[in-house]
């Protein structure tokens, strides 16, 4: 970014001051209507269906969505396998195993595609939730105002295709009246199915569940580490406050009761 | 020359670096007032959280890579994953930043509550004020090191305040930033600047803090002198050797702290949200505004104060006024009075709104950029300074005329800034008119209860001439 000529730094430069300026004056209420998130709980220990989470996004989100904070090896403890079946079964791409999880669609090709070049999925369930994944990916509806020919509830004109319409089927919208934009119009709030997919509704849920299982285990790599430490330490500094707690005790009977001789020696007064 | 420095190696070292006198001098020797409550445990945690942030920062540093290219990944990837233990140490940094700043505020507020800045205190003060500065620029330098969105539009917005010096702020700004966006030369500076500059000025002028408070003594939640008691060889009558007494009972303050250090770091570092911002997971991208840009919490009630008022330059202003009142404390609250234990009731609640309302405003913005949060915030910021700048009318009891003219004083002050900002047509009518009464109300209230009833902004006759027992863990 650094390297760009002095024209276009000039341009941005002034577009940030005049943004800073009038950003807090133009920023007035725009009321939008927020969809509801689905709630779901992750178990971290459920290594069986983090593998299968690892499959399908191996499969279907590799593709164009990286991961470049982790490398394919992380997997092998992650799903306690080799690094030779993780380059059998999951790498879908040509890279080596110790190297980072980069998906083999060129960036700026995928910008031509879509406008929009994917995301980096590292931390994606730190940056949005569990929830907003869990809702977003079983959320995608008809739009033929789209090019990619489908929206999606929780973010409007997304620029992802739907991806797993065929396992899914494909959804229509629950228009209901509210906000875009402050502007009041007919918003979708939800979807309902339109023609079946693959799977069944039930083997659907789970899998969106595996697959943001796995994204929630690339955004919190430590967090069995943390899990399996944790109580220690904090019981450490549990036993720690016990314990000099007492010793305080022990130390200011002295002086809660001192108004006579004092015992202690203060030579060094100045 | 050192008299009793005692025979053999320690002796041969003590007559030659004397530190067993700066040991009786500052720890064993120092005589502490023997009323210390739970208010006076935050100074040497501040300490604390300064060597784990240096310890933990040394760390982060030597696996960082200060490059727009790679500082994202160096981060997420380099300190997170590739490094050994690199995540324990980056949570802990950065919760510690977050517990810097609890410890801060409190030893900040313990300092107002028992008028800890008072004669002789008042150089002691203002090094202290000295040391918060130094400190948030620290924190706000740190953050634009993981070179997310909002460390990137943080500073962006925080370079911009240059801006608001007339004729020549544009120039300070490309300056300052070392280019005309934030972009490699800032990033390298402010990495410079947060590891190396800040961290040395931090530990100066804690050393600087520490020894004029050993100069003129501690004071204590009675806000009484002991050295004007002192019994046989010059010993306070109520005072009692730093150590072993305050050593042990930082030792639980200090134990307790990591205890719940140990939670955040370990079951929730992002603090909700609240210590790490969801947005900073998104890379830097110089062309993709965020449509809120926030700091982190504990400059919040600043940002709410800028937001508040419909001009940069006033905005700006208007929040480092507030570095400006701390450091005039001294010399606005000229009470002889020092505690808040022997104030009227009436300074006491006026006490009580210059933190609540300062919270409050961090509040408010949180809530987001909303029109009425940006008018809510300006009246809440009038409310803040009304009660910091009302100190000064309970330095002596006030006759009824006087009351009312700082009753007039203050209505009249905030009726123009009303009316400027009226003028200005920032915001509607009807939004203004939601929130306009409270600073107005709350100064009403205050004056007209010291005027009705004077025994109300009445501070106690006598002081008690020996220290009181009591406080928490006391």
């Amino acid at each position: 970014m650094h390297r760009v000529d002095g024209h276009f730094v000039r341009l941005a430069g002034a577009l940030l001051l005049a943004a800073s300026l009038l950003g807090p004056a133009a920023r007035a209420e725009v009321r939008n209507t927020e969809p509801p998130l689905q709630h779901i709980e992750v178990n971290r220990f459920d290594r069986k269906a983090l593998r299968t989470g690892a499959l399908f996004f191996m499969y279907d989100c590799l593709s164009c969505h990286s991961v470049q904070g982790a490398r394919f090896s992380e997997l092998t403890g992650q799903l306690n396998l080799s690094a030779k079946q993780v380059q059998e079964y999951l790498n879908t791409t040509a890279r080596r195993v110790g190297q980072t999880m980069k998906s083999s669609m060129p960036p700026k090709i995928a910008e031509q595609f879509m406008h929009k070049a994917p995301p980096d999925l590292t931390v994606i369930a730190k940056r949005r939730s569990v929830d907003w994944l869990y809702t977003y990916l079983k959320s995608f509806y008809l739009d033929p105002s789209r090019p990619t020919g489908v929206n999606n509830v929780v973010v409007q004109n997304v620029a992802m295709p739907d991806v797993l319409a065929s396992l899914q089927g494909l959804q229509k919208p629950v228009m209901r009246p509210g906000w875009r934009f402050g502007v009041r119009q007919q918003v979708a709030v939800g979807v309902r199915p339109e023609t079946a997919g693959s799977m069944s509704p039930a083997q659907f849920d789970r899998t969106v569940r595996d697959i943001v299982l796995f994204l929630d285990a690339m955004a919190h790599p430590h967090a069995r580490a943390r899990a399996t430490l944790g109580p220690w330490i904090v019981g450490l500094f549990a036993v720690l406050t016990t314990l000099s707690y007492l010793l305080y005790r022990q130390y200011w009977r002295r002086v809660v009761t001192a108004d006579g001789p004092r015992w202690w020696t203060y030579r060094g007064r100045r | 020359m050192a008299v009793d420095a005692g025979s053999g190696l320690a002796g041969w070292v003590e007559r030659r670096l004397p530190l067993g006198a700066v040991w009786r001098r500052h720890f064993a020797g120092y005589a502490a007032p023997k009323n210390f409550n739970v208010w006076y445990v935050f100074g040497s945690l501040s300490l604390v959280v300064l060597v784990i942030q240096l310890a933990t920062g040394l760390f982060l540093a030597i696996h960082y890579q200060p490059n727009p290219d790679l500082a994202y990944w160096s981060v997420l990837r380099g300190i997170m994953r590739d490094s050994q233990w690199g995540w324990l140490i980056r949570y802990m940094h950065i919760v510690g930043a977050s517990a810097f700043f609890v410890f801060v505020y409190l030893h900040i507020y313990r300092g107002m509550l028992y008028g800890s800045y008072k004669r002789p205190r008042e150089l002691l003060w203002l090094i202290g004020v000295v040391l918060y500065l130094t400190l948030a620029a620290e924190a706000f330098l740190g953050y634009l090191l993981p070179w997310g969105q909002m460390s990137f539009w943080g500073s962006t917005v925080v370079m911009n305040f240059a801006t608001a010096i007339p004729i020549v702020g544009h120039t300070i700004a490309d300056w300052l930033r070392g280019s005309f966006v934030v972009d490699l030369p800032t990033l390298n500076r402010f990495f410079v600047f947060h590891i190396f500059l800040m961290p040395m000025l931090l530990l100066a002028l804690v050393l600087v803090h520490i020894i004029a408070l050993h100069q003129v003594g501690s004071n204590n939640p009675d806000g009484i002198e002991i050295h004007d008691n002192e019994g046989v060889e010059g010993w306070p009558v109520d005072g009692i050797p730093f150590h072993p007494f305050y050593t042990v009972k930082d030792a639980v303050a200090v134990s307790a702290f990591l205890l719940v250090f140990s939670c955040f770091v370990f079951y929730e570092p992002g603090g909700w949200g609240l210590l790490i911002d969801k947005l900073n997971f998104d890379p830097a991208n110089a062309i993709h505004t965020p449509a809120d840009i926030h700091p982190l919490w504990f400059f919040l009630p600043y940002y709410a104060m800028l937001r508040g008022v419909p001009d940069k330059t006033v905005g700006v202003l208007t929040f480092a006024f507030v570095f400006v009142l701390m450091a005039a404390m001294p010399w606005l609250d000229r009470n002889p009075i020092r505690s808040v234990r022997y104030r009227s009731l009436l300074y006491r609640i006026n006490l009580l709104v210059v933190p609540a309302s300062f919270f409050a405003l961090g509040y408010i913005a949180h809530g987001g950029a909303t029109q009425s949060n940006m008018v809510f915030g300006l009246h809440v910021t009038e409310v803040f300074y009304a009660a910091f700048l009302l100190l000064p009318y309970f330095n002596r009891p006030r006759p009824g005329a006087t009351t009312w003219a700082w009753l007039v004083l203050f209505e009249a002050c905030i009726f123009l800034i009303d009316y400027w900002m009226y003028e200005t047509h920032a915001h509607p009518w009807s939004l203004m008119l939601r929130t306009d009464w409270i600073p107005a109300a709350y100064v009403w209230l205050l004056l007209l209860a010291a005027a009705l009833r004077p025994t109300l902004a009445e501070d106690v006759e006598t002081l008690p001439s020996r220290l009181t027992p009591g406080g928490v863990l006391h």
